[in-house]
């Protein structure tokens, strides 16, 4: 599990001023610490698209922000990311809480290497959404790694370096909820 | 009654300032006529629905500078939930214009949903806006637009205008405006620059 406390220490230092998002129950602790900071701003959406729009648009601005949303929302607002974000080659780091990571990763250990069948898509132990986001993101081009545990912190770091030096959106895969 | 792209467009050239103008769909082109500003933005070649977000961010970013947005009414519809995150997000600089016409022009004008009754005036002060206008006269709107563009917002403007015959847009050579002769990401890195001047003038 990774410290909402010490990934919002993180984002401070990589400039960012405002955070972009629909809270989910990973994201819930960071939500709730923004509430009471006074440097960085929450702007909370009605769906995840707009906030990709949003951080465009605050770029644009000179701003530095994050998007934070879970996988459901980035999967539901890929139109938005890839019209705005992708399309303007702006530098632009998402905190994507990764649901249902963990049992489809054990499914994923059973059953080998072999493609996801129709009935594991609808088995209530197993949630889709999880099966889908890992391909999702490779299928839209967009650069990955995970936020698993405290030690993973300096990723976001990389990955705010990496998004301005190759001018592009870089995604941080949160496996579990925030503390 | 309904305005003209013209008389909705000619009035507010002559009276943006250095505001930034962000555009999409159907009144992209012909705004492109008045205006040849580094502030201008068009949300051509974008995400379907999402020029009214894309505005707020950049209001937020510069609050210093007004922000006016000329939406579609069917690009409102796809994110009608902007409205209450603008409003969440207290943008006092964004004007946000819908440019009613009832259709979606640019792919041949098929009806919007609840075409000819929906009420986006009404939405607005709904979601929280508390200086709404709409205008269906040309006068009312000429002579109420400085109004509408000074004092504290976010300012939100429905104005039913007449069914047009603006086809797809494109980001090319073909195309008049020098804003739609650039690609957007070109287009968005440019308008960064605008807004965000070095800190100290080069030599």
């Amino acid at each position: 599990m990774v410290s909402a406390k010490s990934v919002l220490e993180e984002l401070k230092a990589c400039g960012v001023m405002h955070v972009i998002g629909l809270a989910d129950n990973a994201s819930a602790a960071l939500v709730s610490l923004l509430a009471g900071d006074d440097s960085v701003r929450y702007i909370a959406v009605t769906r995840e698209g707009e906030a990709f729009a949003l951080a465009s648009g605050l770029w644009i601005g000179g701003k530095t922000s994050v998007v934070v949303a879970q996988n459901t929302g980035f999967l539901e607002s890929g139109d938005s990311l890839r019209g705005t974000a992708q399309r303007m080659r702006i530098p632009l780091v998402c905190l994507i809480t990764y649901r249902g990571c963990k049992e489809m990763r054990r499914q994923k250990a059973v059953a080998g290497p072999r493609p996801w069948t129709v009935e594991e898509f609808s088995r209530a132990d197993l949630d889709s959404a999880a099966i889908v986001t890992e391909p999702t993101l490779e299928a839209w081009n967009l650069p990955f790694d995970y936020l698993e545990t405290d030690a993973d912190l300096p990723r976001i770091a990389q990955a705010f370096s990496r998004a301005a030096r190759e001018s592009r959106p870089v995604v941080l895969l949160v496996t579990e909820n925030m503390t | 009654m309904a305005l003209t792209k013209d008389q909705l467009l000619k009035p507010l050239a002559e009276l943006r300032g250095r505001s930034v103008v962000v555009t999409c769909m159907s009144v992209t082109r012909p705004w492109g006529r008045y205006s040849s500003s580094d502030l201008d933005f068009a949300s051509a070649d974008s995400a379907m629905g999402h020029t009214a977000d894309l505005a707020l961010g950049i209001a937020l970013a510069r609050p210093e500078r007004k922000v006016i947005c000329l939406n579609g009414d069917g690009s409102m519809l796809m994110t009608l939930g902007t409205l209450a995150t603008v409003i969440g997000a207290g943008a006092a600089n964004l004007v946000l214009f819908v440019v009613q016409n009832d259709t979606y022009e640019i792919t041949g004008n098929q009806e919007i949903p609840a075409a000819g009754r929906i009420d986006f005036a009404l939405l607005a002060r709904g979601a929280g806006f508390r200086r709404v206008y709409d205008f269906k006269d040309p006068d009312l709107y000429k002579t109420t637009l400085p109004e509408v563009l000074s004092g504290e917002g976010p300012v939100f403007v429905a104005v039913r205008v007449e069914k047009g015959e603006e086809g797809p847009i494109s980001r090319s050579a073909k195309e008049q405006s020098p804003y739609l002769r650039v690609s957007l990401a070109q287009s968005a890195h440019d308008l960064r620059k605008a807004l965000t001047p070095p800190r100290f003038p080069t030599l």
